[in-house]
């Protein structure tokens, strides 16, 4: 299970990760 | 960001949310046991990783054609590629850790894994290729070009499972058909995985579209404060 764990894990934190750096991109730009 | 665009973007994630919660509930399987549940986000991910690529490639060809030429294009293309890196290398991730208890190991030169590698690689080249060019235009141009001579990976990768011996399993999308064996309930949240997926990508395009844009103004705006600002010494200079 902990491979199940770790696919959905990295998953999340990626994308999660990736929008919140994109936001504070976004406005710093602004 | 405006209060519609966060509103999709927390919609979007929350129903990738919902997918994982159903992956977590899915019934282990004869063959993979609990490891099939990466069912719900791999090939969603991966899908999502086609999808920024011939969306780079489209808007790409839109920015080439004289009818349709705008920067609009290009914008659309350099950020679709940005999320083409990102949703391609958690394509490799999450199938690298599928990999390794159903395979037996992390990676392996397989038709379908090698493929996968050179389209990160793709990407990240025309990353660089925008970087190397300073001039707008000229930028947008050469990088049309490059996207659509690197778009051809794409459904060389797809059928890779169906030409060569791969350790890869077949087309998910072929798991659809009413004669496949795979559990109804497998198909579902691998489907909802694509949708939900698809919107996240959807939204993270539009913030990413906006970071172009505000960053392609302000350096214009740079650019007209130096003119200015030279007028004003040549001016200076002149008196």
């Amino acid at each position: 299970m902990s491979y199940v764990y770790a696919g959905y894990g990295v998953t999340i934190a990626a994308l999660g990760g990736y929008a919140a750096w994109l936001v504070r991109r976004l406005r710093k730009a602004r | 960001m405006t209060g519609r665009l966060a509103v999709m973007g927390g919609g979007a994630f929350a129903l990738v949310g919902l997918t994982i919660a159903l992956g977590l509930g899915l019934p282990p399987t004869a063959e993979q046991g609990e490891y099939a549940r990466l069912i719900a986000v791999h090939p969603p991910i991966a899908w999502v990783a086609y999808v920024a690529f011939g969306v780079m490639a489209l808007a790409s060809l839109l920015y080439l054609a004289p009818a349709t030429r705008h920067p609009r294009w290009d914008r659309i293309a350099a950020a679709s590629a940005e999320l083409g890196v990102v949703f391609t290398a958690l394509m490799l991730v999450t199938g690298s850790i599928w990999g390794r208890p159903t395979w037996g190991v992390w990676w392996t030169w397989d038709a379908r894994l090698t493929i996968s590698a050179l389209m990160l690689a793709l990407l990240a080249g025309y990353g660089a290729l925008r970087r190397m060019t300073p001039e707008p235009e000229r930028r947008a141009r050469v990088c049309a070009v490059a996207a659509l001579a690197a778009v051809v990976v794409v459904p060389v990768n797809h059928y890779a499972v169906t030409w060569w011996r791969t350790l890869h399993q077949g087309r998910s999308l072929a798991q659809v058909d009413p004669g496949s064996d795979v559990d109804g309930s497998y198909v579902g949240v691998m489907l909802l995985g694509f949708v939900a997926m698809t919107l996240v990508y959807a939204w993270l395009l539009a913030v990413r579209v906006r970071v172009e844009e505000a960053e392609d103004a302000r350096s214009a705006d740079l650019v007209a404060d130096a003119i200015a600002e030279r007028r004003r010494e040549g001016a200076l200079a002149g008196q």
